[in-house]
């Protein structure tokens, strides 16, 4: 997975550029598949990706558009897929979305995400790992609402415990 | 492509639209005046630091050209509208914000945001149209209030603070403008644009001063500019500041810094997120730092801080603030201002209550504040001749936080700038950098490199500010493009070829920008501006300093932009 460390993470977005850049040769950060959250009012900037999760809520597809790939990552074939959007309702952190009639979702680049050699401060790691981390807590803290305001609840609820460690440094 | 190509784009391209169309017989508070929102063919891609945007007016500050660039995230976003600028004439009815999405432009009334601050202005759009991404530039109460000093504020924290941008948006009842860009960009040539790109980033990571800028951004200066005896210092009576470990960049990094903060696709991250008590925000940067500590005598660094946070959440100039208040303390000491002349405050060196009260009346124009919201030049018409002398001004800005007497090509720099003092037209920080050598080859004189000489300043100047016009254009940030040297012609002509697709040569970018330079002073000449505003107030010429490396220096002004004139083939 990639680990995202939120004290490092600047809000520069060149993860975002970076990878809408190498998936589409072009300048479409909408189109990028790691999404940086800017919370002007907490000082909280925080990129969200696909995690892997336990539960894997983005499947079973029911049309077989979405599979497991080597790497624990998800695989998504525009072929078979309808664009029924279950998956991008169903995630809770906002990390799989339809744009521009295609499923968005980070594949790890197959094991050399660019987001990471983008990233000059330390705060994304690709970490590849067999335990897979739980996204229960957020199933219910998002549910119902669309992909950018799940990453903006999932960055505020990540934020909650960096920004406790900020008051307690004084 | 006809229209912007000789410009690039950003202030460039501004500047162009301005000439051709206003009336320049306008008042620049009226519906009439033009407010231009520019970006350029580089902006928000892989370039290093692309991530400015400019705002021009005819400005209701100066009376002449009126632009501030800032950087963060909105002109990133503005890109993926598709739109090169957006120009505001006429003005408003009712307080409304302007929408851009993929379903479109409109404006969207919202007098329930009437003197809301940034950031509550920034989420309430936000949330109002349902979209955490969106970005915000907006006025704060001084803009509403038409504090001619008064500005934008986009990201959060990053703000067009020069020649009062925000009251012009006031005055057209516009508070704010929110982008959410869904059209992709196409880039000519992928591979050599990438290649050139990582080119300019390898160089600005290798450079000497990475880490120190990582560190602590343009508070390094705080240090920087005492050592050197020319941090102002109780309104520019000195160079030395005796508490400055208290103020310095290295404490703010060490005490209140909790991480670093960075404007789009930035490989500096120069900017710092601080929490002090209550109080958290983004910055501040040096200029913001120095007029709120030793220009105005205070050595309480929190205090600093809570006012930097709250004057970006105002919307209000923290140099042209800086220099009122430090204006009306020079002249109290002095005697010739009594406390009666500002509603009977007694305003002492570092009086942190009579600094508040002062801002809190400019914002809502209370009191004397009607008078101090048209800026110190402008307030000091109704007292003595005196006092008119002691305000540090050129052509009607106020100065920033760099003793002139120590540093000549900025100097040079303030006197002939286009929107009035300023160092960002020039920013000839080569003149601190001692290469002696690199002074000779390309200035003609190794004097160029000596800051105290004003030998070679005219040369200087005139090669950086066609730089740092270039960094507008292209819309990266200078203290990249500019202080780290690292942008030049070729570089420029290779990415906008790469870029575009469309061919250009360094040669004709260097000459694009000697055209927009002369362009920007036919802008003054039009507003009425002549040649005898080009220097720097009488302190400067006649008053050294007498403490520190920089004792004793003054200012040859007449020299400097003499020879200045004579390079650009100006009359």
């Amino acid at each position: 997975m990639i680990h995202v460390d939120l004290s490092r993470c600047t809000g520069c977005r060149r993860c975002e550029t970076a990878c809408a850049f190498f998936r589409t040769g072009r300048i479409s950060r909408h189109l990028a598949r790691i999404k940086v959250v800017n919370l002007y009012e907490t000082g909280i900037d925080a990129p969200v990706v696909c995690v892997q999760c336990a539960e894997q809520y983005c499947m079973p597809c029911p049309e077989d558009a979405l599979a497991t790939g080597p790497l624990g990552q998800v695989i998504y074939s525009p072929t078979l897929c309808t664009l029924c959007g279950r998956c991008e309702q169903r995630c809770p952190i906002g990390a799989i979305e339809i744009i521009e009639h295609t499923v968005v979702v980070c594949d790890l680049c197959g094991g050399n995400p660019r987001c990471v050699q983008a990233c000059t401060e330390g705060a994304l790691t690709y970490i590849p790992q067999e335990n897979r981390d739980s996204l229960n807590r957020y199933e219910h803290i998002s549910k119902g609402n669309p992909p950018g305001e799940k990453r903006k609840l999932y960055a505020s609820d990540r934020g909650e415990s960096l920004r406790a460690q900020w008051r307690d440094s004084h | 492509m006809t229209w912007m190509k000789p410009v690039i784009g950003g202030r460039a391209a501004n500047s162009k639209r301005l000439l051709e169309e206003l009336d320049f017989a306008c008042d620049p508070l009226g519906p009439e005046n033009m407010l231009i929102f520019g970006i350029g063919p580089l902006t928000g891609t892989l370039c290093p630091a692309s991530a400015y945007y400019t705002v021009t007016a005819r400005s209701p500050l100066t009376g002449i050209l009126g632009d501030s660039a800032a950087g963060g995230h909105f002109a990133a976003e503005m890109k993926l509208t598709g739109f090169d600028q957006i120009i505001f004439t006429g003005a408003l009815d009712t307080l409304s914000y302007l929408l851009i999405t993929a379903e479109g432009v409109d404006f969207v009334e919202c007098p329930d945001l009437t003197l809301k601050s940034i950031t509550e202005t920034t989420c309430a759009v936000r949330k109002q149209q349902h979209d955490p991404a969106i970005q915000v530039a907006a006025i704060g109460p001084a803009g509403e209030n038409v504090v001619l000093f008064s500005t934008i504020v986009s990201s959060g924290n990053r703000v067009n603070g020069r020649t009062g941008m925000g009251a012009v948006m006031g005055s057209k009842k516009v508070k704010a403008i929110a982008v959410k860009g869904s059209q992709p960009v196409e880039i000519a040539d992928p591979p050599r644009f990438l290649s050139e790109a990582r080119a300019l980033e390898q160089h600005i990571m290798a450079h000497p001063e990475y880490s120190k800028r990582h560190h602590m951004g343009t508070t390094m200066l705080m240090q920087d500019l005492n050592n050197i005896g020319i941090l102002p210092t109780n309104h520019f009576q000195k160079g030395v500041c005796p508490y400055v470990e208290n103020i310095s960049g290295e404490t703010l990094a060490r005490t209140y810094k909790v991480k670093n903060k960075s404007c789009f696709n930035c490989p500096v991250h120069c900017s710092r997120y601080i929490t002090c008590h209550e109080h958290q925000g983004e910055g501040p940067e040096f200029e913001t730092l120095c007029s709120f500590t030793s220009r105005i005598g205070n050595e309480d660094l929190e205090y600093a801080l809570k006012m930097s946070i709250a004057l970006n959440q105002m919307g209000l100039d923290s140099i042209s603030t800086g220099e009122v208040i430090g204006w009306i303390m020079e002249c109290q000491e002095k005697g010739l201002l009594t406390p009666e002349d500002v509603d009977g405050l007694s305003v002492h060196w570092g009086d942190t209550h009579a600094i508040s009260t002062l801002i809190e009346k400019i914002v809502n124009r209370a009191g004397i504040g009607a008078v101090l919201a048209e800026g110190a030049w402008k307030a000091s018409e109704r007292f003595s001749e005196k006092a008119r002398d002691l305000v540090m001004q050129v052509k009607g800005l106020d100065i920033i936080c760099g003793d002139p007497r120590g540093i000549k090509a900025y100097g040079l720099t303030y006197a002939i700038s286009s929107r009035g003092a300023d160092h960002l037209r020039a920013e000839p920080y080569f003149e601190l950098t001692n290469r002696k050598k690199e002074a000779l080859r390309r200035f003609g004189t190794e004097q160029a490199a000596n800051r105290l000489a004003e030998e070679g300043k005219a040369a200087l100047v005139t090669y950086s500010e066609k730089i740092a016009l270039l960094c507008d254009a292209l819309t990266m940030c200078k203290n990249i493009g500019l202080c780290m040297d690292v942008l030049h012609f070729d570089s420029a002509a290779t990415l906008l070829t790469a870029a575009t697709g469309i061919s250009y040569t360094p040669q004709q970018v260097e000459t694009s920008m000697e055209k927009c330079i002369t362009r920007d002073h036919l802008i003054n000449t039009r507003c009425g501006m002549t040649r005898d505003a080009d220097t720097l107030p009488e302190r400067f010429l006649h008053e050294p300093l007498v403490e520190g490396p920089t004792a004793g220096s003054t200012v040859d002004i007449t020299k400097m932009v003499d020879e200045y004139y004579a390079l650009h083939g100006w009359q």
